[in-house]
C-alpha cells in the first residue's frame, strides 16, 4: 500500500497542475490505496479440499479527478486512473474528462465546507492491523480450520467414517488509505483504516447440524484471539443444534437475534434510510420523516467514531468530516444517510413536502456525513462515485431485556439465530421481505429454548412493520453481527416479535 | 446465431491494448524466469486485461454523468510444494491501470505479484503442514486434493461489434440516456423518479500459464439500463429492467433481431418498461388463494428461475460444499454417495443446459483456466445429468472438465460461474398452454429472488400477474410471487412451450469479496403448479 505522504503529495501536485488550466473553473482530486488480503476457508471431511482453498489479496491504487467547467457552473467531468500518481497521468485524466463533460442541472458544486478541517480530525486512526503480515492472517486462518476439526473429534457423539464436517468462511483484512484536496478546501485531507471480518460456518450433514461464528475488530490481537475461537465456535454450537425439529407452517411468535435483525436491518431498513431514497420516492418510510416509523424503545444511528466499531473513519470519502448520524431517536425517523450530490437534491425537490411527509420541518437539512466510495469490497476505492453508506450501525433499546426474559416472552415460538437471502420481495417502499432460516434456531416451549431447529425448514414471509414496529420485547444488549457484503459493521439487539408468517420448505429434499 | 462482422484483435501502441500484445511475447518468459528462480514453485499462472470503459446515466430527463475509463489489471496464481507432495496455492489481484503502458513497470509489477502469491502460498503450505502434524489423520481430506493437469491450448479468439467501442462518440451515448429518460418524464406526474443509463465495453483478456497455455480473447459488451418509479393514487412500483449483448453500440442505438436474444433500442425499451410501471402502480395488490394453483410463467420470469434454481445449484464448486457459508450448498448433490446425479428431478418434458458457445451475453470460448468452455446438460428429460466445473472441482466429481471457472476482473480468483444457462424449448403453443387453464396465474417479469440455502425452494417476485379465468387472461395484479420447492415446481410441469428467449443478467453475485457477472439465462413458457405469494 502507498503511504499517506506520497497520497498527499500527489493530490497537492494535481491540484496545481489543474489551478493552471484556463477552461477548469474548480476541480477536486481524490486518490486511494486499499488492500482486502483474504484467507478462504473450506475443509470437507468426505471430499479432498484444501483447508485455505484462497489465500489472496486485491490491490488497488489510483484516483479519481472532478472538474467544473469554467463557461458553465453546472457543467462538470470526473475520471479515474489506476495505478500511476504521476502528472503525465494527471493530465491523460484531464484529457478524458474534457472529453466527458456533462451540464447537470442538479449538479450543487464541490464540497466546500468547511474549508479547513478542525486540528481534533485531522489525525488519522493507526491500527497495527496497517503492518499486519501475510503469516499472521495464515495462522489466524489455519486455526479455525484446526480448531474445528479438533473441536469436531472431542464432541462427536459417533466416530463415523462419512460425518460431512463441512468448515467454511474466510477471515478477510481490509486496509485503505485515502487523500482528498480540491480549490473549494484549503487544507488536504487524509484518512486510514483497517479492520478484520471473520466468518465460519460450521456443518455437519450426517447429524443435520449447521452453527455459525462471526467476529470482527481493529487489531491483530484481536484477529489472533479470534482465530482461536471461531472454528471451536461454530463447531460446538453446530453439534448443540443437531438433529433439529421441523415446525409446522403458520403465525409463530419468534425472537429474531442479532444477525436476523442485521440482515433486515441491511437489506430492509438501512437503504430506506438515505436521502437518495427519499428523492426518488423508493423509501418504505416515504412520507414519514419527523414521526415515529418504529417501537419507541427502539434508536438507530452510524456512528464512524464508535469506540467498539471496527469501521474507522475520520473523512469522508468526499473530505468532509466523518460524523455520528442519528437516524431514529426513540422510534422516530430524524436523520438520513447522505452525500453533496443527494443532500441537494432533496433540498431542492420540488416534491419534498410530498416525499418527506407532514411530520418534516421544512427547514431539515441533510448534512453530507456518509459518502463513502465503494466497490464490491469494503474498501475505499478510488473510482466509486459516493454514495451513502453507513460504518458502524448501532441499534439501540430503551427497557431491554436479558435473553431469559426475551425468550420468556414468547412463551411458545422459534428462536431465529440466522437468516439468508433476505430481499424486498415488492420493491424497497412496500417493506414486503422474505428470506429462510438458515441455522442457530431454537423451538421455544414455555418461555425456554427446547430443542434445536432443523436449518433450511422454514421461509420467514413478512413486513419491516412487522418487525420493528410492535415488538413484544426488545433485548437490551446489541451485539455484533456481520452481514455477507455489506460495508457496515451491526451493532444490534434480539427483537421477540408477534405472529410473524412462516412457510414450510424444502420437505421433499429434506433429510 | 449472428453473422461475426467486424473484428477486434490488435491495438495501438497508445493504448492499454497494446499491454495485452506485449505480455503475449514476453509473459511466458517472465513466467518461467519466476518459477527458476523460486525455489518449490510448482506452477504459476497469469491473467491479464484491459478494459475500455463508457457510460452514460440520465435521471428525470437530466444529463446525470458521462464516463470513460481504460483500465488494466493482472492477477497470478502461483502453487507451492512440499518434499511429502504437500501443495498450497496463494494468488495476488493488482488493478495495475495505466502502469501497464510502460513496459518496465508492466513486467516489474508481475514480479512483484507473482513474489507476493509465492510467499502467500508458503506461508499457506507451513500452516497446512504443521496442522496436519498436530491433527494426523483426522485431517486427512486435506492431502487428497487433486486437479486435472493445467491447461496448454493456445488460441486468439476476436471481440465481435459492427461499431467500434474505441471511436464511439460519448455525446451519442448522453444523449440516448437524456432522450429516454426525458420522454419517460413526459409520461406524467405518475412517473416519480427514472434512471436510464448505457455502457460500452471493450475487454481484452489474456491467459498464460507455466504449462505453455495461452489464449486471448477479446469481448464487446453493451447494456442498457432503466429504473422506473410510477406512483398513483392506488398505489406504488419499482421496475428495472437490461438489456444487454456482446456486441456494439448498434445493439443499443437500433436494437438487435437475434432469434434468442432480441432486444429493442434502449428508448423504446425504457418507454415500454415506464408505461408498464404507471400501469401497474394503478392495479391492485394480489391477495392469493392458500394452496397451490396452476401458473403459467412467461421467459422473462423462467429466465430468474432457470438463474437460480437450475443455474446455481448446478455449480460443482456449490455443490462440493466450497460455498456453504456463502451462497450456499445444492440440492442436487447432498454428498458424493447421495445424489440426484442420474435420478428424475423433474417432469419428463424439463431440459435444461448451460452453452457458452451461444451467443449470448454470457459467451466465451474458453475460460480463466484455459480450459474450452462447452454445452453442459444439467436436466435431461426430468433427470439430473451434471455441473458446470472447473480443473479441481472435475476432478473431485471423477469428471471431464468443461470450462466454467470464470472471474468477472482478471484481481479476482475464478469461481464456477453460469455463461448462458436456460430451460430448454418443447412444443407447445405459449397462447394454448393459457387456453387450457380454467382458474390459475399467468405470472409475466421477474423481479427479485429470494432462495433456500441449497436452492430447494424458492419465492420470485413477478413484474406482472394476470388471473386467469376459464382459459382467458383477466385482471393484472402488482406484487406477486411465485413460491415452490424446486423438485415439487419442477415435477408438476406438465407443458413446455415452443417459445425460448434469453435476457441479459448483468449483476450475478458470487464469491468473497463479492465477484459481479454477466450472463443469460432464459426458457420458454412452462406450466406447473405452485403457491403464489402477494403483498
Amino acid at each position: 500500500m502507498r503511504a499517506e505522504r506520497e497520497l498527499k503529495q500527489f493530490v497537492r501536485a494535481a491540484l496545481a497542475l489543474l489551478a493552471r488550466e484556463a477552461d477548469v473553473a474548480a476541480c477536486e482530486v481524490y486518490c486511494s490505496s486499499s488492500e482486502h488480503r483474504v484467507a478462504r476457508l473450506n475443509y470437507t471431511s468426505d471430499i479432498a479440499s484444501r483447508g485455505v482453498e484462497e489465500f489472496k489479496s486485491l490491490n488497488a491504487d489510483g484516483f479519481a479527478l472532478r472538474i467544473v467547467m469554467r463557461r458553465d457552473a453546472q457543467e462538470t467531468a470526473t475520471a479515474a486512473i489506476a495505478g500511476d500518481l504521476s502528472l503525465e497521468a494527471v493530465r491523460a485524466a484531464l484529457e478524458r474528462a474534457r472529453h466527458t463533460t456533462v451540464a447537470d442541472p442538479h449538479f450543487p458544486g464541490l464540497p466546500a465546507a468547511p474549508r479547513i478541517l478542525p486540528r481534533s480530525i485531522r489525525a488519522a486512526v493507526a491500527s497495527d492491523l496497517m503492518r499486519t503480515p501475510d503469516r499472521a492472517i495464515a495462522q489466524a486462518a489455519w486455526r479455525i480450520v484446526g480448531g474445528a476439526i479438533g473441536a469436531y473429534r472431542a464432541g462427536a457423539p459417533l466416530k463415523l467414517a462419512r460425518p460431512g464436517l463441512v468448515i467454511g468462511g474466510d477471515l478477510s483484512l481490509i486496509r485503505d488509505r485515502i487523500a482528498i484536496g480540491s480549490s473549494a478546501f484549503t487544507d488536504l485531507r487524509a484518512d486510514q483504516s483497517a479492520h478484520f471480518v471473520a466468518s465460519v460456518t460450521a456443518l455437519v450433514e450426517s447429524l443435520a447440524a449447521k452453527g455459525t461464528a462471526t467476529a470482527v475488530g481493529g487489531s491483530r490481537d484481536a484477529m489472533s484471539r479470534e482465530g482461536a475461537r471461531l472454528g471451536r465456535a461454530a463447531v460446538t454450537r453446530a453439534l448443540a443444534l443437531r438433529h433439529g425439529e421441523r415446525p409446522a407452517a403458520g403465525a409463530w411468535r419468534v425472537v429474531l437475534g442479532p444477525q436476523p435483525i442485521a440482515e433486515i436491518l441491511n437489506y430492509m431498513v438501512m437503504p430506506s434510510l438515505t436521502a437518495g431514497a427519499f428523492h426518488a420516492a423508493t423509501s418504505a418510510y416515504h412520507g414519514r420523516f419527523g414521526t415515529p416509523v418504529i417501537d419507541a424503545r427502539l434508536s438507530l444511528a452510524d456512528d464512524p467514531h464508535a469506540s467498539t466499531g471496527p469501521v474507522r473513519r475520520r473523512i469522508t470519502c468526499e473530505g468532509l468530516p466523518a460524523a455520528a448520524t442519528e437516524l431514529i431517536r426513540a422510534g422516530r425517523l430524524v436523520g438520513l444517510l447522505s452525500n453533496v450530490y443527494d443532500s441537494h437534491r432533496l433540498a431542492t425537490d420540488e416534491h419534498r413536502a410530498e416525499k418527506l411527509g407532514a411530520g418534516a420541518n421544512p427547514d431539515t437539512a441533510f448534512p453530507a456525513r456518509n459518502g463513502y466510495r465503494m466497490g464490491e469490497s469494503p474498501a475505499r476505492r478510488y473510482d466509486g462515485h459516493p454514495g451513502s453508506t453507513g460504518t458502524n450501525v448501532m441499534m439501540r433499546t430503551r427497557a431491554g431485556v436479558g435473553d431469559r426474559e426475551l425468550i420468556g416472552a414468547v412463551g411458545d415460538g422459534l428462536y431465529i439465530g440466522r437468516i439468508w437471502y433476505t430481499y424486498p420481495i415488492n420493491g424497497q417502499r412496500a417493506g414486503d421481505f422474505t428470506c429462510t432460516v438458515s441455522g442457530d434456531s431454537y423451538v421455544i416451549r414455555d418461555g425456554k429454548l427446547a430443542a434445536p431447529l432443523a436449518p433450511n425448514c422454514l421461509r420467514i414471509n413478512a413486513n419491516i412493520e412487522q418487525v420493528f414496529a410492535r415488538p413484544i420485547a426488545v433485548g437490551k444488549r446489541s451485539s455484533p453481527a456481520v452481514v455477507w457484503g455489506a460495508p457496515e459493521a451491526y451493532f444490534v439487539p434480539a427483537l421477540a416479535l408477534e405472529a410473524i408468517t412462516l412457510a414450510r420448505i424444502g420437505d421433499d429434499t429434506a433429510g | 446465431m449472428a453473422v461475426k462482422r467486424s473484428r477486434f484483435a490488435a491495438a495501438s501502441a497508445h493504448d492499454g491494448f497494446a499491454a495485452v500484445d506485449f505480455l503475449k511475447r514476453e509473459g511466458a518468459a517472465a513466467l518461467r524466469r519466476f518459477m527458476r528462480a523460486h525455489r518449490g514453485a510448482l506452477y504459476a499462472e497469469l491473467r491479464f486485461e484491459a478494459v475500455l470503459h463508457r457510460s452514460a446515466a440520465a435521471s428525470d430527463g437530466a444529463n446525470r454523468e458521462s464516463t470513460e475509463n481504460e483500465s488494466a489489471a493482472l492477477g497470478v496464481a502461483v502453487q507451492c510444494g512440499d518434499r511429502h507432495g504437500l501443495a498450497a496455492q496463494g494468488q495476488t489481484g493488482v488493478e495495475i491501470g495505466r502502469l501497464a503502458l510502460s513496459r518496465p513497470h508492466l513486467l516489474a509489477a508481475l514480479d512483484r505479484a507473482l513474489g507476493e502469491a509465492h510467499e502467500r502460498a508458503r506461508c499457506n503450505l507451513r500452516e497446512k503442514a504443521a496442522m496436519l502434524r498436530t491433527l494426523g489423520a483426522a485431517a486427512n481430506a486435506l492431502t487428497r486434493a487433486a486437479e486435472y493437469a493445467p491447461s496448454s491450448a493456445r488460441d486468439e479468439i476476436a471481440a465481435v461489434y459492427d461499431r467500434d467501442p474505441r471511436t464511439l462518440d460519448p455525446g451519442e451515448m448522453q444523449r440516448l440516456c437524456h432522450d429516454a429518460s426525458a420522454a419517460i418524464a413526459g409520461l406524467g406526474t405518475d412517473i416519480a423518479f427514472n434512471a436510464v443509463a448505457a455502457l460500452s465495453e471493450l475487454r481484452h483478456e489474456l491467459f498464460i500459464n507455466t504449462a505453455g497455455a495461452l489464449i486471448s480473447q477479446a469481448f464487446a459488451f453493451v447494456q442498457g439500463d432503466c429504473y422506473v418509479v410510477a406512483q398513483t393514487a392506488n398505489g406504488h412500483q419499482e421496475n428495472y429492467d437490461t438489456i444487454g449483448q456482446q456486441r456494439g453500440f448498434e445493439a443499443l442505438a437500433e436494437g438487435w433481431r437475434d432469434e434468442l436474444m432480441p432486444n429493442p433500442d434502449l428508448h423504446r425499451f425504457a418507454l415500454d418498461l415506464a408505461r408498464e410501471t404507471r400501469e401497474l402502480a394503478a392495479a391492485p395488490v394480489l391477495k392469493p388463494p392458500d394452496g397451490e394453483v396452476t401458473v403459467v410463467t412467461d421467459p422473462h420470469f423462467n429466465a430468474l428461475v432457470a438463474h437460480e434454481i437450475i443455474g446455481h445449484p448446478s455449480e460443482a464448486d456449490r455443490a462440493l460444499k466450497m460455498e456453504a457459508a456463502y451462497a450456499g450448498r445444492s440440492w442436487f448433490l447432498q454428498s458424493l454417495d447421495h445424489n440426484e446425479i442420474g435420478r428424475p428431478v423433474g417432469s419428463p418434458l424439463l431440459w435444461a443446459c448451460s452453452d457458452p458457445t451461444l451467443n449470448g451475453f454470457g459467451h466465451y470460448r474458453y475460460d480463466h483456466e484455459g480450459t474450452a468452455g462447452r454445452r453442459v446438460t444439467h436436466i435431461e428429460g426430468g433427470v439430473f445429468r451434471g455441473f458446470l466445473n472447473s480443473r479441481a472441482t472435475a476432478a473431485a466429481l471423477g469428471v471431464e472438465p468443461n470450462g466454467s471457472a470464470r472471474a468477472s476482473e482478471a484481481w479476482h480468483v475464478p469461481l464456477i460461474r453460469m455463461s448462458n444457462t436456460f430451460f430448454m424449448p418443447g412444443a407447445s403453443d405459449p397462447q394454448r398452454m393459457i387456453a387450457e387453464v380454467d382458474r390459475g396465474y399467468y405470472v409475466c417479469g421477474s423481479l427479485t429472488p429470494s432462495i433456500a440455502e441449497s436452492r430447494e425452494n424458492f419465492r420470485i417476485s413477478a413484474r406482472r400477474v394476470y388471473e386467469i379465468e376459464h382459459g382467458r387472461l383477466g385482471r393484472l395484479y402488482r406484487s406477486g410471487s411465485v413460491m415452490g420447492d424446486s423438485k415439487s415446481f419442477f415435477t408438476h410441469i406438465d407443458a413446455v412451450g415452443n417459445d425460448l428467449r434469453m435476457i441479459a443478467i448483468p449483476n450475478c453475485g458470487k464469491g468473497q469479496p463479492m465477484q459481479v457477472k454477466r450472463m443469460s439465462n432464459g426458457g420458454p413458457t412452462l406450466r406447473s403448479r405452485a403457491r403464489m405469494g402477494g403483498g
